[in-house]
């Protein structure tokens, strides 16, 4: 029993430390404004994990805006509802599952890789050579890197919200002959600027904060060994996708709650 | 000031694990000072130490009779620019070729037009033998080569100090000849001062002015290369000679083997 408790004690000691040195690498890498010569720097990020993540989000978009669209529309026509479907789909995709399945393609895509990256630069002492040399390796590579993943996981998130309504249409209207003019304007009298385009581009800025920190505090911190790295890059993907899930979790329940 | 730099009764330890016990050592500027030791002796901890990245837990590093734990971030920065390491694994960028890989310093700490920067780059490649080497990735390039831009990266601002980490490690007999060459070269050609590390005996007795031979946490033999070889203590004539017994133990600690391998039991 004492010996449970102690494990429990430690892990939760190693947690705190692990929360208290991520905290740090956030503070010592975003503290001050990003200069403008670090406006390279950032977009060469955004083209690696941005731009680099087009094709599968674009892809994955796409089957699910499908599927859906499917699902909704036989459920829907028992009812004689159809024309419900575009709202139903643009709804769902922008308040929930395009920021929510963007950002686990990108965890998985992007935030692996990023961990991989930087804790091979670390491994290789290419961090500690800059930081002889005068340059701040927290400014000049963890910085760009996160600036990358904010700006790009919102944009990714609206194209895939984009993708997926087009899948929706392509299966709904092209393919079971829903009424266009029905689809459209259903979707137009049902979706509000802030109350779902908004708050879902809120979520996605929250979870792109989330899963690139988890995934450059992980690189940063991975022990400098074979062992260390792959565990550093499948607890990105794992810590990232569930912080992802959980936070969605509560800000739905702040955002459309009714209390 | 003769010395650049000031090891006063320096302290540090790795976990429970004691490297440096209450040493002292100087750097005389514009001179070649060699560290030499077994392996395992810290002299990478104390170039780190020099560096900045590793903090003493006594005593003090003195760089141009400034202590380097009392340095503002700013100052440390300014101390490091006119820095040159080199690492016992090269640390090149990988994601930037040879050409800049040398020129990065250049970019992130001067204002040169990028035709200066490429005359200077060549320059500095032409040093090393690697001009033809520039457009390679470093991935292309064997061990050796890879030091070799290494020392031309780290040379790209003409720094104050220039410390190597085992420069002469993995390299073949020419690119020794010419390392050995070089790093003599920029200490009477530029006036830079160099702090060297290594183990291998007979280059660094030819170029060293001062040599420094630390064991087991403290400097066990200190003066010039001839009065070294003359072998004052065992323990130095031991390393100098490098014969197998003596008073510097082979081993990493640990219990007799005898008592080892019968078990505990």
């Amino acid at each position: 029993m004492s010996d449970l408790l102690r494990s429990i004690g430690v892990r939760f000691l190693d947690f705190l430390s692990a929360l208290g040195r991520a905290s740090l690498l956030w503070y010592r890498a975003m503290a001050g404004l990003p200069r403008w010569g670090d406006v390279a720097l950032v977009v060469k990020q955004i083209y690696n994990v941005g731009f680099m993540s087009l094709i599968i989000i674009v892809l994955s978009a796409f089957s699910i805006g499908a599927v859906l669209s499917l699902q909704f529309y036989t459920q829907l026509a028992r009812f004689g509802a159809q024309d419900a479907t575009g709202v139903g789909l643009a709804l769902v995709l922008l308040r929930e599952l395009g920021p929510v399945v963007t950002a686990l393609l990108f965890a998985g895509r992007a935030g692996s890789a990023l961990t991989a990256e930087i804790g091979l630069m670390k491994t290789t002492e290419q961090l500690s050579i800059m930081e002889m040399m005068g340059v701040d390796p927290l400014r000049r590579i963890i910085a760009p890197r996160i600036w990358a993943g904010l700006i790009s996981l919102p944009l990714l998130t609206a194209i895939f919200s984009m993708v997926a309504v087009y899948g929706g249409v392509v299966v709904a209207v092209n393919w079971l002959g829903a009424d266009p003019g029905g689809f459209w304007s259903g979707m137009q009298d049902g979706v509000e600027l802030w109350e779902d385009l908004g708050k879902g581009m809120v979520k996605s800025l929250v979870f792109a904060l989330l899963v690139t920190w988890v995934a450059v505090f992980q690189g940063y911190d991975a022990p400098p060994t074979a062992e260390g790295m792959s565990m550093a890059t499948t607890q990105t993907v794992v810590i990232s996708s569930v912080l992802v899930l959980a936070t969605d979790f509560l800000l739905t329940l702040v955002f459309y709650g009714d209390f | 000031m003769d010395n650049l730099i000031e090891i006063k009764n320096l302290t540090f330890f790795r976990g429970e694990r004691m490297i440096f016990d209450n040493m002292s050592l100087d750097v005389p500027r514009g001179k070649v000072t060699a560290i030499m030791g077994p392996s395992g002796t810290g002299k990478t901890t104390l170039l780190r130490i020099i560096g900045g990245q590793l903090k003493p837990d006594d005593g003090v590093v003195l760089v141009n009779g400034k202590d380097l734990c009392q340095m503002s971030h700013d100052e440390l920065q300014a101390f490091r620019r006119n820095l040159g390491m080199l690492f016992q694994s090269s640390a090149l960028f990988t994601d930037l070729s040879v050409f800049e890989n040398v020129a990065f310093p250049m970019r992130v700490h001067t204002n040169l037009s990028e035709e200066l920067i490429r005359d200077l780059v060549l320059m500095k490649l032409n040093a090393v033998g690697l001009r033809g080497a520039r457009d390679l990735a470093p991935s292309e390039l064997s061990g050796g080569m890879a030091r070799r831009v290494a020392l031309a990266r780290a040379i790209a601002l003409d720094p104050d100090l220039m410390m190597y980490d085992e420069p002469f490690t993995g390299q073949d007999p020419i690119a020794m000849g010419m390392l050995v060459d070089l790093i003599r070269q920029l200490n009477g050609a530029l006036g830079i001062t160099s702090l060297l590390v290594s183990h291998d005996i007979h280059e660094t007795v030819s170029i060293a002015d001062q040599i420094y031979i630390i064991a087991e946490g403290k400097v066990i033999g200190a003066g010039s290369p001839e009065e070294l070889r003359a072998g004052s203590t065992p323990m130095v004539k031991q390393f100098m000679h490098g014969d197998r017994d003596g008073p510097v133990p082979f081993h990493y600690p640990a219990d007799d083997l005898a008592f080892d391998l019968l078990g505990e039991g």
